[in-house]
């Protein structure tokens, strides 16, 4: 690792300029083919990756001087078994969650358990249940007062609250401070001109409260 | 005949540094491949904000690469300025060194604060964590090194070249080269790799 005599240091010196010059040339390689499109996807990505560690080996070597001093072999066992390791804990990490993500609920999949569950829609598209539009109810908000406190509704009908304040209200789902969700919503945060509705995919009596003002309250109930 | 035992002492102690110091670097290279990893696992997850394409600066990237690059062949030529015994030249190239450290670090800032006043924190998307956390991590290296460099330097204004300090300049430059080699595959992984 270390070269003493006075021709080493000429050596040493000539070593570093080499890498040097061969590094400058690794980034710009690599630096010229992302911007100029010359390749694409996957052929380009593995070509970046592949100088990457091409420049990592020019700098063991001509910076580090790995491999090159008189007893220099337990380092570069070392330095081996690292990489082995950085190769194992980097692939196999890209690898399962790669896979995972592939195999984490398939959209079909998903869509038969919303359906099996009412559940209108998932990320913004609809799963087939509760396609037909039954009664729409209203929940409005004036001069901070809320109306109508209570609701019989049935399955599949939809909610909707609007607000007529100036100010934001924000429907919480459930009594303070025990929170509940309905529907896979917490909170509906209800601004101006924008109504926020559900659609009442799950049976049973539920409360809500104005997050900003818990003393209005109101409560919904979905019959089949 | 004691003249050469002492040698020998000297070179022996040299060797076990080397090899401890090798040893953390080693280690240190795995902390780095974690967070590469989950980097790499991570990056598009960004909870549909802007993406790496969107923000990140090719040329700043560059300007930095060809920064670190120039103080890692700086601060080589140092130590064979450092192993001939001169004094001067070593000042001159970690001098360099440093300052070069100190400019990369100055573009790495800006590019964090430009992020952290568009809105893009650590805990905006988990792209943003991981990247936060791996580009920050060799960040926070950096700084350490300019504080050993700085460190260094000034005991070696003190006690002039000894076999001790040159010891301790070698590791040093053994640190800055790692360092350079880590930036690389940020280089190549966050940034040319968003632009793939």
């Amino acid at each position: 690792m270390s070269i003493k005599n006075p021709k080493g240091e000429g050596d040493a010196t000539k070593s570093y300029f080499i890498g040097f010059f061969l590094s400058l040339l690794f980034t710009a390689v690599p630096y010229y083919l992302v911007t100029s499109k010359t390749v694409s996807g996957t052929a380009l990505l593995a070509t970046i990756v592949s100088i990457a560690v091409i420049q990592m080996a020019i700098q063991v070597f001509f910076f580090l001087h790995l491999g090159r001093g008189p007893k220099p072999l337990y380092n570069v066992v070392f330095f081996a078994g690292t990489v082995g390791l950085i190769l194992v804990v980097v692939i196999g990490s890209i690898f399962i969650m790669n896979n995972l993500h592939y195999n984490m609920a398939p959209a079909d999949v998903t869509t038969k358990l919303a359906q099996d569950e009412s559940i209108a829609q998932v990320s913004g598209t609809s799963t087939g249940a509760c396609q037909e539009v039954y009664k729409n109810y209203q929940v409005i908000f004036t001069d901070g007062k809320m109306s109508p406190h209570s609701i019989n509704a049935h399955l599949c009908d939809t909610l909707t609250f609007v607000n007529k304040d100036s100010s934001a209200h924000i429907v919480v789902f459930g009594t303070y401070p025990q929170d509940a969700s309905y529907s896979g919503e917490a909170d509906l945060n209800v601004n101006k001109s924008v109504p926020q509705t559900i659609t009442l995919n799950q049976l049973g009596s539920y409360q809500f409260y104005d997050q900003l003002d818990r003393q209005t309250t109101g409560d919904f109930t979905v019959s089949p | 005949m004691v003249e050469h035992s002492e040698l020998i002492h000297e070179e022996a102690a040299t060797e076990r540094a080397m090899f401890g110091f090798w040893v953390y670097l080693m280690t240190d290279l795995l902390m780095f491949a974690v967070l590469f990893a989950v980097y790499a696992v991570l990056h598009d997850n960004t909870l549909n904000g802007p993406t790496g394409k969107d923000l990140f600066s090719l040329p700043l990237a560059l300007s930095e690469t060809l920064i670190l690059l120039t103080s890692s062949f700086t601060s080589g030529i140092g130590i064979v300025a450092a192993r001939e015994g001169n004094k001067k030249q070593v000042f001159t190239w970690f001098g360099l060194t440093f300052l070069l450290g100190l400019a990369f670090l100055g573009l790495e800032l800006k590019e964090f604060t430009e992020f952290i006043h568009a809105g893009h924190t650590i805990s905006s998307n988990a792209f943003f964590s991981s990247f936060f956390a791996l580009v920050g991590t060799h960040g926070l290296h950096i700084i350490s090194g300019l504080l050993w460099m700085g460190i260094t330097l000034y005991y070696v204004s003190k006690r002039g070249l000894t076999k001790s300090m040159v010891r301790k300049l070698t590791l040093l430059s053994l640190f800055w080269h790692f360092l350079d080699i880590v930036w690389i595959f940020i280089f190549t992984i966050v940034y040319l790799r968003a632009f793939v």
